[in-house]
C-alpha cells in the first residue's frame, strides 16, 4: 500500500501522514551489487552500534566523570558549589556535544541502510536515545536499591 | 576515495527547501500567469469608510450591558443637551431622531401636509424630491450655479419650505453664515429653510450656520453621525428647530439606547477624531486636485469628503464606464440629472492613489 496514500489520514487536513514523506534524492541513486549491499547493511549495523554506545556514555561515564571533575575542583579550591557549578556546566556541555555528534552519525547510518538497499526515511536517534535512558536508569536502580543499597543516613542500622 | 563518498552521498536526502524550490518556482509562474483580482473599490457612498471611534463603540457597547431591558430616554436628553450646548440653543430645540433622513421626512411631513412646494437647491440631495412627493408636497428643483439668490426669487404663494445642503451634497459646495441669515430673512418667516447640514463637521469650527437656528424663527438645520462620526449603522441624527416645531419632529418612538449613547460620546469627547477625518478629507482633496492638474478633468472646490467631478473632453456616463472597468464604482450625475458631473467620494490614501491612476489614463 502507498505510504502516502491521503485516504490513510482520513481525509483530514494533511495529505499523508507525518513523517512518511519519501526521501528525496539530488539524482535517483545507482544501486550496489548485492553483496555491496551486504556489506553496506552490516556497516550500518556497526555504526548503529557505535551510535547505541555514545548515546550510552551520556547517562553513566560522562556524568560520573564530571562528578569526579567537580570533586577535583572542590578539593582544590575549597568551595562545594564551584564544585557542582562545574560539574553541571561539563555534563550539559558534553550532553551538547555528544548529540551533535551522534545526529551526524545517525546520518551516516541512515545512508548505509539505505546504500544497503533499505528505504530509510527516519533515523534511529530519538529511540537509542529513549532506550538508552531506560536501560540506564534501570541499571542505576539495580546498582542503588540491589548492589549498593540505600544510604548509610536511611539504611537500618 | 573519492569515489566511495561520491557514492554514499548519492544516498543523501536533499533538505526540504531544496525539494520545494522547483514546486515554488512552478508556483510563482503559474500565479503569475493568473488574472489579477482586482477588489472593487466604492466611491460611490458618501458614509465615512472606516468604522466609528472605538470609544463610541464602547459607549453604545456599555450601554447595550446595561439597561437594555428597559426602554431608551424617549427624550434622548443627554443627546439634546449636549447638541445644544455645541450650537448654543435651547435643548427644547434639539429633536433626536433615527438619522437625518428621517428628520427631513417627518419636516416634509409636518409642512407640506396639504400641498405646497418644496424649493429644493439642485442638485442637492438626492432622495429630498422624493420625501417632499410622498408628504403631498411638491417638490420643484432650483439651480443654484448662480448663488442662493436664485431660491429667493423663485419662492411663490405655494412654496412651503427651501431645502438646502451644505456642504452640499454632491457638490461639495458650502452655503456661507451670512447668506443663510439672507436667504431666511428674504424668504419671510411665512416659509421655512431647511438647511441639510450631514457633512458640516468637514467645515471648520465656527464656518456651519446650526447657531443661527438660536435666532431665526423660520430655519431647521439638520445634522447627522453617519458622516464624519462613522456612525450611518447606529441611524441617529438631530435637528434644531424652533422649540414647538422640534417637539411635533421628535419621533413617536425614542431612538435606541446604544444610539444615543455613542452620539453623546461623539458630541461630548469626539471633536479630535471628526478633526483628524476632516484633515484626512482634506488632505485627499488636495492630492487629487494637485494630480489632476494639466488634464482635462478637474472638480469645483469642495468642503465634503467627496468631489463632484467633469472632464472637457468625457461626459458623466464615458467616465463612469472608465472608471467601472477598472472596478471603482462612483456616482454619475445622471442621477441628478447632469450628464457633466460624477461624483466621486475620497477615502485613503491607497484608494486616491488608484483613483489618481486610472484618471490620469482618462486624461
Amino acid at each position: 500500500m502507498a505510504r502516502n496514500d491521503p485516504t490513510d489520514t482520513g481525509g483530514l487536513f494533511i495529505g499523508r501522514r507525518p513523517g512518511t514523506a519519501r526521501v528525496h534524492y539530488a539524482e535517483e541513486p545507482e544501486p550496489g551489487t548485492p553483496g555491496r549491499q551486504r556489506l553496506d547493511r552490516g556497516i550500518a549495523a556497526f555504526v548503529l552500534l557505535v551510535e547505541t554506545l555514545v548515546c550510552l556514555t551520556l547517562w553513566g561515564p560522562q556524568p560520573a566523570a564530571w562528578l569526579w571533575v567537580g570533586s577535583q575542583v572542590d578539593y582544590h579550591a575549597g568551595s562545594v558549589t564551584l564544585g557542582i557549578a562545574v560539574a553541571f556546566a561539563g555534563m550539559i556541555a558534553t550532553l551538547m556535544l555528544t548529540l551533535m555528534l551522534a545526529v551526524r552519525i545517525d546520518a551516516i547510518w541512515k545512508v548505509l541502510r539505505r546504500a544497503g538497499g533499505i528505504d530509510q526515511r527516519e533515523g534511529a536517534l530519538p529511540r537509542i536515545f529513549a532506550v538508552t535512558a531506560i536501560v540506564a536508569a534501570l541499571a542505576f536502580g539495580f546498582w542503588f536499591l540491589i548492589l549498593e543499597g540505600p544510604a548509610p543516613s536511611l539504611a537500618p542500622q | 576515495m573519492k569515489r566511495l563518498f561520491d557514492r554514499y552521498r548519492q544516498y543523501q536526502q536533499l533538505p526540504p527547501e531544496e525539494v520545494s524550490r522547483e514546486l515554488i518556482a512552478r508556483r510563482d509562474e503559474q500565479r503569475a500567469g493568473e488574472v489579477v483580482f482586482v477588489p472593487e473599490l466604492d466611491l460611490a457612498r458618501t458614509a465615512w469608510h472606516e468604522p466609528p471611534h472605538p470609544e463610541a463603540v464602547n459607549a453604545a457597547t456599555f450601554a447595550l450591558r446595561r439597561r437594555m431591558n428597559a426602554y431608551p430616554d424617549p427624550g434622548a436628553r443627554e443627546v439634546r443637551e449636549l447638541a445644544a450646548a455645541r450650537h448654543g440653543v435651547e435643548p427644547a430645540q434639539v429633536a433626536v431622531g433615527h438619522g437625518a433622513a428621517e428628520l427631513l421626512q417627518e419636516a416634509c411631513g409636518e409642512l407640506l401636509t396639504g400641498g405646497g412646494e418644496l424649493l429644493v437647491a439642485w442638485p442637492g440631495w438626492r432622495p429630498l424630491p422624493e420625501l417632499a412627493q410622498r408628504a403631498g408636497g411638491t417638490a420643484v428643483p432650483v439651480p443654484v450655479d448662480s448663488g442662493i439668490d436664485a431660491l429667493a426669487d423663485r419662492v411663490g404663494a405655494d412654496t412651503r419650505a427651501v431645502a438646502l445642503c451644505s456642504p452640499n451634497d454632491p457638490t461639495g459646495a458650502t452655503v456661507a453664515r451670512a447668506d443663510v441669515r439672507a436667504l431666511c430673512e428674504r424668504v419671510g418667516e411665512r416659509v421655512w429653510v431647511l438647511l441639510d447640514e450631514a457633512f458640516a463637521d468637514f467645515l471648520e469650527p465656527g464656518e456651519d450656520s446650526a447657531g443661527l437656528v438660536a435666532e431665526l424663527p423660520n430655519l431647521l438645520v439638520f445634522r447627522t453621525f453617519a458622516k464624519a462620526h462613522a456612525m450611518a449603522g447606529f441611524r441617529i441624527g438631530y435637528v434644531l428647530a424652533p422649540a414647538e416645531l422640534a417637539e411635533r419632529l421628535t419621533p413617536s418612538f425614542s431612538v435606541n439606547a446604544p444610539a444615543q449613547a455613542a452620539a453623546a460620546w461623539a458630541l461630548e469627547l469626539g471633536d479630535p477624531v471628526v478633526a483628524g477625518r476632516r484633515a484626512a478629507a482634506a488632505h485627499e482633496r488636495d492630492r487629487l486636485g494637485r494630480a489632476l492638474q494639466g488634464t482635462s478633468l478637474s472638480f469645483a472646490p469642495s468642503a465634503a469628503p467627496f468631489v463632484w467631478l467633469s472632464s472637457d473632453s468625457h461626459d458623466a456616463e464615458a467616465i463612469a464606464a472608465h472608471l467601472r472597468i477598472r472596478r471603482i464604482a462612483v456616482a454619475p450625475g445622471e442621477r441628478w440629472g447632469d450628464d457633466r458631473h460624477v461624483r466621486i467620494t475620497l477615502r485613503d490614501s491607497a484608494a486616491t492613489d488608484r483613483l489618481i491612476a486610472a484618471l490620469r489614463e482618462l486624461g
